[in-house]
């Protein structure tokens, strides 16, 4: 897994890749929950090109937006592809957090830039 | 799709798992199994044999992990057995999917997973080894 960190105005942007499993969550969880830690609140986790995520990973995303929520922060996931958003789904996710189709659609929902017109 | 099986054994350690879920790929490639049955298989195995791993030993050191798949015309049976503590998995209560962010808790997760990916799950202890069946038809 790669994780790449872009920040956009007040929006962080988090871009992982390839698998979100069992032997990479925990980099990922003290990335994402470090970055809470360290004061930010408008995160976003762009899901483009990642492949594969199992319930290790699954538990990061829950972990960062449970901890986000009382702070009054915010998470949004965007572009998961077919197979990833299923499993988003099946869990239920997809209830308790938002998830976006597109990087755009997801800093227009953190009221970060505005997408081009 | 192809008749076939494979049969993998894997040291008790979640290094493996990687290696499981390409071998699984291969055979599943091989054998043409419909790829939306392979993702499924896949992360099934993984999140069996992940929680194996995990909770399954009290030394996971020097035990392993049996998987094995077959591939039917119909469906796809996948069996794991470990020599670990008794333990069934289908009885952890599922995650209420109901309830709000906060109370949303991180347990039962994968299991869920595999119950939701699977047409069947079915547990049973046998001469001290614990046994997961899981069935994945074919349509």
């Amino acid at each position: 897994m790669q994780i790449k960190e872009n920040k956009q105005g007040e929006v962080l942007i988090l871009t992982i890749s390839e698998h979100l499993d069992s032997a990479t969550a925990a980099v990922f969880e003290s990335r994402l929950l470090g970055l809470v830690d360290r004061g930010e609140r408008k995160i976003v986790v762009d899901c483009g090109s990642l492949e594969y995520v199992n319930s290790a990973g699954l538990k990061v995303f829950l972990l960062a937006a449970k901890r986000l929520e009382p702070l009054g922060g915010k998470l949004v996931l965007c572009a998961l592809a077919p197979s990833v958003l299923m499993i988003f789904e099946m869990i239920g996710f997809t209830r308790i957090m938002k998830i976006v189709p597109s990087l755009d659609d997801a800093l227009k929902a953190l009221g970060g830039e505005a997408a081009p017109a | 799709m192809h008749e076939g099986s494979i049969t993998v054994r894997l040291p008790a350690d979640l290094r493996e798992i990687e290696r499981l879920n390409r071998l699984i790929r291969q055979f599943g490639e091989l054998h043409e199994v419909p790829s939306r049955a392979l993702y499924a298989v896949n992360l099934a195995l993984d999140e069996v044999v992940t929680n194996i791993v995990r909770h399954g030993f009290e030394d996971p050191k020097d035990q392993e992990v049996i998987a094995q798949v077959i591939a039917k015309p119909t469906e796809v049976i996948t069996e794991v057995s470990d020599s670990g503590r008794a333990f069934d998995p289908l009885a952890i209560p599922p995650p209420n999917l109901d309830a709000p962010l906060a109370e949303r808790t991180l347990g039962g997760l994968g299991i869920h997973l595999v119950r939701s990916l699977m047409d069947g799950v079915d547990y049973r202890r046998a001469d001290g080894k614990n046994v997961l069946t899981m069935r994945k038809r074919i349509r």
